[in-house]
């Protein structure tokens, strides 16, 4: 009776939103598909770029670089866990796909912050431009991976790099959001005593916006590591290499060891990557206070 | 050094109407409720002088701080014109191009803050050096130089420091270092010290004293508080409702307050520091309280009320002799009574003298240990007048001199008094006037 119902209400006034996607996908797949597969060189260079240096270097080497850097910025706790983290991670095998899934991380975040952060500063500037940028920073976030892992591989094909540009997609927001939050909680007071010393507008971005915003920035960069590394798994279902592949798998096969070791080491990347970039920011916010 | 002619800012979309209304003699209010404009300087003019430490007073949002905003355009105004600069090379703030704009508040004129206006993430001396930056100095000389100017302002050897590591006092001092530092010929102060406490602040003035003696920079400076503002000033301009409504010297605008508002405003002012013996001394030449008897050369005055007591002058004006009582007194510099280790309690056989410009306070001082007359003397030692207990009460309690009699004057300490400024003698003649 009530499927009846249902119906008979809507068939009568129903739309066919599913038709008109699949022909706007379709035809910008058909008209700009060398467009978008240009898109890809550049990120494609800085992947294989990262990529390429991190599977080089030694593990022992990357393992005290990278110690020493979460040591200097967060202390010797952390510095001492990214060493155990790090190694189990070479004990389970999965060395290799885990310097892959650094190098995703990386140049999806160096994109990011490419990208997010002048537009962050653009919004924080203007408040039509913010306005208009909302919505679409709302619709990025909540619109789930799956949804458009399909036009992205018909866009893009399947691969590493769309992987990586599926990515970008999810992980933009909050660093775009926390960019103009930033730049706009910049205290009004310090801000007008550079402008009477004479301050351009350059400076004033350069020298007094972005340095106090910092704090902020580096929060927004932590989320978008974060957002990325929640990528990886999701990504891998559309060819990317990396730890995803091992996940992907063991669901497929059913073999939980494979993907029980897969989550491990994308959870110990992952504290590794969010106490560094945490320490990072509030380093620049113990300073401000 | 500045030159402000017709001042005025509307803030608001569309100030037009509102300039209109204005110029038809409507109010703040009226022009606020008509048009939803508000009404933040009106038609101020002024001109100060390379030196000259200016006073900006006023109840709050009466527009001081619109006003010292738009001498550097911080606040772009609606009509009038601010020229900044020495004589002959004076720059047009209003029409200046946004380069010029910002050479100008590079080279020209530097703020200090109340709310301070540091950069946290910088040290103090890189705080201090940012006005060299802007203007391009160099690192090595900027450093040098901002060491220097910390030096002066007591905070030597804090350079590295952080900003947040100071205290509030010394944070307004790194704000004052930046604002010297850049050699500005003008430097603008909102409210630099409210933020301070009693002692602090007194040694913040004395500090700025010291500063524009050694610097001779031109200061535009806000305060609340009037006691600073007699201290420091010297000139004071009193706003109400965006307009400036008196200006003159700490004198003048507690002697001769010229409205209401003024009047009130000065009401508890302490004047022991800024009448002066010149303002308070009775002359002994004005026919209603002045005897005189000559002697060869010397004319001997004295008053009706006390002709026991005989100020002798030559024929130049100075005096030569004191009589008291028949007896001569000896004659002595007020200053150097005072500075006596311990001044002897003698009474009628000393008379002392001081310059017109000394403070009531001063007279007061004088009181412990003379019983006659203060002497006053122009700088010339010519005779103005003399000051008994009668001229220093009077000071002190109607804040006036003895010429200034209005008939309600008397009658209550705290209404608001009637004016008469027409009444008040030619001598009664402030710091600058
Ligand atoms: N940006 C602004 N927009 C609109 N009105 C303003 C603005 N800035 C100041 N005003 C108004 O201008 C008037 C003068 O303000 P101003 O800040 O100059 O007062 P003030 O004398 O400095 O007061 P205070 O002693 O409280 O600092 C006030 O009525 C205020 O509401
Ligand atoms: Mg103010």
């Amino acid at each position: 009776m009530n499927a009846f119902l249902t119906t008979a209400i809507f068939d009568p006034i129903r739309i066919p939103l599913d038709r008109w996607i699949a022909d706007f996908v379709n035809w910008l797949s058909f008209n700009y598909r060398p467009t978008f597969q240009a898109m890809k060189r550049p990120i494609e260079v800085i992947l294989q770029g990262v990529d390429g240096l991190l599977q080089a270097t030694p593990p022992i080497v990357f393992i005290a670089l990278l110690a020493l850097l979460a040591w200097r910025v967060a202390g010797p706790k952390v510095g001492l866990f990214t060493v155990v983290a790090m190694t189990l991670v070479g004990m389970m095998g999965l060395w290799t796909q885990t310097m892959t899934t650094l190098s995703m991380v990386l140049a999806a975040v160096l994109v990011c912050v490419v990208i997010g952060v002048p537009v962050g500063i653009l919004a924080a500037r203007s408040d039509r431009f913010a306005a208009g940028l909302r919505p679409v920073l709302d619709v990025m976030q909540t619109t789930p991976a799956f949804v458009y892992l399909v036009p992205v591989v018909m866009l893009f094909s399947i691969g590493t790099v769309a992987g990586v540009i599926a990515t970008i997609i999810f992980a933009l927001p909050p660093l775009v959001r926390l960019t103009n939050l930033g730049i706009r909680g910049v205290p009004d007071d310090v801000v007008e005593a550079a402008e009477a010393f004479g301050s351009s507008e350059r400076e004033i971005l350069f020298k007094v916006r972005m340095p106090l915003a910092m704090p902020t920035i580096m929060a927004g960069v932590n989320q978008t590591i974060m957002l990325a590394l929640s990528m990886v798994v999701i990504a891998a279902m559309i060819g990317a290499a990396g730890l995803g592949v091992p996940v992907v798998e063991g669901l497929n096969a059913l073999r939980i060891g494979v993907a029980g070791i897969g989550g491990v080491a994308i959870v110990l990347l992952a504290i590794v990557l969010d106490r560094i970039t945490q320490a990072i920011g509030e380093g620049g916010r113990r300073g401000r206070s | 050094m500045i030159h402000v002619d017709d001042l005025t800012k509307i803030f608001g979309p569309n100030p037009d109407a509102a300039l209109c209304m204005l110029d038809d003699g409507h109010g703040k209010d009226a022009i606020r409720e008509a048009t939803g404009h508000v009404l933040g300087v009106n038609g101020a003019s002024f001109e100060l002088e390379r030196g000259e430490f200016f006073v900006i007073m006023g109840l709050s949002g009466s527009g001081k701080s619109t006003l010292l905003r738009c001498l550097n355009r911080l606040v772009p105004f609606t009509r009038g014109r601010v020229l900044v600069g020495p004589a002959g090379e004076q720059v047009d703030v209003g029409t200046a191009s946004a380069r010029e704009l910002r050479e100008i508040r590079t080279r020209r004129m530097s703020m200090v803050f109340q709310r301070f206006g540091l950069l946290p993430h910088r040290s103090v001396r890189d705080n201090v050096a940012y006005g060299l930056e802007i203007q391009g100095v160099a690192r090595s000389e900027r450093e040098a130089r901002s060491e220097e100017v910390l030096e002066m302002v007591g905070l030597g050897g804090w350079g590295p420091s952080r900003t947040s590591e100071l205290s509030g006092g010394m944070q307004q001092r790194v704000g004052l270092a930046r604002a010297i530092a850049t050699d500005a010929e003008v430097l603008l102060m909102d409210e630099p010290f409210s933020a301070l406490d009693p002692l602090i602040k007194m040694q913040m003035q004395d500090e700025m004293i010291r500063l524009q003696r050694q610097l001779g920079r031109t200061i535009v400076f806000i305060t609340h508080d009037l006691d600073e503002a007699l201290r420091l000033g010297d000139r004071i301009a009193i706003m109400d409702d965006g307009t400036i409504v008196q200006i003159g010297s700490p004198e003048r605008i507690i002697t001769e307050p010229g409205t209401a508002y003024v009047a009130d405003f000065v009401e508890h002012a302490d004047p022991t520091h800024v009448i002066t013996a010149r303002t308070v001394a009775v002359d002994l030449d004005h026919e209603r309280v002045g005897v005189a008897r000559r002697v060869g050369d010397v004319t001997f005055h004295s008053h009706v009320a006390q002709s026991d007591v005989e100020i002798g002058v030559d024929r130049d004006g100075r005096v030569v002799e004191v009589v008291a009582d028949g007896a001569r007194a000896r004659i002595e510099a007020l200053d150097r009574v005072l500075e006596e280790d311990a001044p002897a309690f003698r009474y009628r056989d000393r008379a002392v003298w001081v310059r017109g410009d000394a403070t009531l306070r001063r007279l007061l001082d004088a009181r412990t240990y003379v019983n006659l007359p203060v002497i006053v003397q122009d700088e010339d030692g010519r005779l103005i007048g003399l000051v008994t207990e009668r001229e220093l009460i009077h000071g002190i309690v109607e804040k006036r001199g003895h010429g200034v009699r209005s008939p309600a004057a008397s009658a209550s300490a705290s209404a608001p008094r009637p004016l008469d400024v027409a009444s008040v003698e030619p001598h009664a003649i402030g710091r600058h006037a």
